[in-house]
């Protein structure tokens, strides 16, 4: 390690420092506007600091991690989302008494696990950037512990999160025992004499597959998520939904971009299937799904699917469209939690659509927002949910993926009765005992200002999405 | 010395991990299932131990250590969310568990 490398790894320190100064503040004096103070100027921090190291891009900081325009740029995005994370969880624990300041430090660690993800290049990096992860979500899911629903969703995840990994594990070792070198990039070229694709290549990269699926929730290993999306504190929701999907999903990209993927091989077909699968399923089993965060789970299972086109595409405008699609969904789905967490925190009840009824009249700004989310992840256009999608059905086009982009498209407008079913409800008329319950104020000044950014920024990106378009060709198109 | 194969190694792994899984799969009590869960990881264990003999280098047997230390850290944190469900419910059985539609 030289000096060099320790300043590229700065966003890496700066998140790991923070995690620690948490801790120690947290032992010595329990305050929550403290803690959330010194995690949200930490996540700040990182975001400047990969925009300082930018410069010095790519650098590869010993064989484990390899911090390249790619990488930088889901580290901001990821940073940016923990901030906003950061902010939701802070209007949603203030009503809160009990133990709440850890939140933020396993927040800090499951930040720093996504971050190592998105730069790893090697399978240690891989495996020790997801168990950062997994295991602060283990906690962060089952973080109500008085909360039987909470503690049930930490339960599962803990199984089916370790035994993915143990999946991942032995495809990494099959891998390893074949190519005899654990980079990604040493590992996915073909050694001369040695067969292209043989037995136990395979199979390791199958269950490769195996492990990230259910990180991604794809079908068919999604059977976790709606009980997790349910039970979960509705900020670790929105942390599950967006960063840790998409640092899993980063990652992959990586990885089979370097593969080299080729259309009509059996990798590229079982993907396809995979895409597919998703993109109706989800969408399909939404449709009967009755509480909203349900159907944000089984939307965002649709959401990977589409992402996967891009993965298949290949290519730089496949890259760029993906990297379009994640800030789009990144936005649209924290603010989509964001909402349902400040109207749990302070109004408790349901979480049944029906509960929602009237609320945009009790609450028009957060009912508006809620509309913006919803209409972003449906994809209508003046939204960044609608560029991210064209891009993607303009990726796919390009690389002629005519089955998957139909896929899209009809599984796309299937998607589109669930979301309106609750911007309907959103605006029915307001059951009458419900009308004086309002409290005011409606959000907390951070919560407040979170959801103005991400609706803001949503729209900007919807209605002129030249200069992220730009940002993101300069940092991952090439 | 006798070597034993690097084939006979891979092959008990592969053997090792199915029975974990079979494990995860048909136990329904949550500790036996974490237990099945460690029988799947040190399968994989065996395999990266294997797999860097073959290479003769140490590499799989520090991903081997990582295992050891990411397990642990794993059912520290799992076992106490495992507690917290024995207090509320009063059983192990994870088909007492809820779904979503209760």
């Amino acid at each position: 390690m030289v000096r060099g490398d320790f300043f590229i790894l700065l966003p890496l320190i700066i998140t790991g420092g923070a995690a620690v100064a948490v801790m120690l503040l947290i032992s010595f004096r329990r305050s929550h506007l403290a803690t959330a103070t010194v995690t949200l100027v930490a996540l700040g921090a990182a975001v400047i600091s990969v925009i300082c190291v930018a410069a010095a891009a790519p650098r590869q900081a010993s064989a484990l991690l390899i911090l390249d325009s790619y990488a930088l740029f889901y580290m901001g995005l990821i940073f940016a989302a923990g901030c906003a994370v950061t902010m939701i969880a802070y209007d949603y624990f203030e009503r809160q008494t009990d133990h709440r300041e850890e939140f933020y430090l396993l927040l800090l660690l499951a930040t720093l696990g996504s971050a190592v993800l998105v730069s790893s290049n090697h399978f240690a990096s891989l495996f020790l950037g997801l168990e950062i992860l997994s295991v602060s979500l283990y906690a962060l899911i089952a973080f109500h512990r008085e909360r039987l629903p909470s503690v049930e969703a930490g339960v599962r995840y803990l199984i089916l999160a370790a035994a993915s990994s143990a999946f991942l594990l032995f495809g990494m070792a099959l891998i390893y025992l074949e190519r005899g070198d654990m980079t990604f990039f040493r590992s996915t070229q073909i050694a001369s004499g040695v067969p292209a694709w043989s037995p136990l290549l395979l199979a390791g990269t199958a269950l490769l597959i195996v492990g990230i699926g259910f990180k991604l929730a794809l079908v068919p290993f999604h059977m976790w998520t709606p009980d997790i999306y349910e039970g979960a504190p509705p900020p670790a929701t929105a942390f599950i939904a967006s960063v840790s999907k998409g640092a899993a999903f980063v990652l992959l990209l990586r990885y089979v971009t370097l593969f080299g993927l080729h259309s009509g091989s059996v990798q590229s077909a079982a993907i396809a299937a995979i895409a597919v699968a998703s993109m109706f399923f989800g969408n399909l089993l939404a449709l009967r799904e009755e509480k909203v965060r349900r159907v944000l789970a089984y939307s965002s299972i649709a959401h990977m699917g589409y992402l996967l086109v891009a993965i298949l595409a290949a290519g730089p405008l496949a890259a760029v469209a993906a990297g379009y699609y994640l800030v789009a969904y990144f936005t649209s789905i924290i603010g989509s939690f964001g909402i349902i967490s400040v109207r749990e925190g302070r109004e408790g009840g349901g979480d049944a659509v029906s509960d929602y009824r009237g609320y945009a009249w009790r609450h028009p700004w957060l009912g508006g927002a809620f509309t913006a989310m919803l209409l972003s992840l449906a994809g209508i256009p003046i939204t960044a949910g609608f560029v991210g999608k064209f891009y993607l059905l303009a990726a796919g086009l390009e690389s002629s993926l005519r089955l998957l982009v139909v896929v899209l498209v009809a599984s796309s407008a299937i998607g589109l009765f669930y979301y309106l079913r609750i911007i309907i409800t959103l605006y029915g008329p307001p059951e009458a005992e419900r009308q004086g319950a309002a409290i005011t104020p409606a959000v907390s000044l951070a919560g407040g200002v979170a959801l103005t950014a991400l609706t803001f920024l949503l729209i900007w990106f919807g209605a002129y999405p030249a200069p992220l378009l730009r940002l993101i060709q300069a940092m991952v198109g090439g | 010395m006798i070597t034993v194969p690097i084939e006979h190694v891979i092959l008990m792994a592969a053997i090792l991990f199915s029975l974990g899984l079979t494990g995860v799969l048909a136990r329904r009590n949550v500790l036996f299932i974490l237990l099945s869960i460690e029988v799947m990881l040190n399968a994989a264990g065996i395999a990266f131990v294997a797999a860097g003999a073959r290479w003769a280098q140490a590499d799989g047997q520090i991903m081997f250590l990582f295992i050891l230390t990411m397990a642990a850290a794993e059912v520290a944190v799992g076992l106490a969310i495992i507690l917290q469900y024995y207090r509320h419910t009063g059983t192990l059985d994870v088909d007492a568990m809820g779904g979503g539609r209760r």
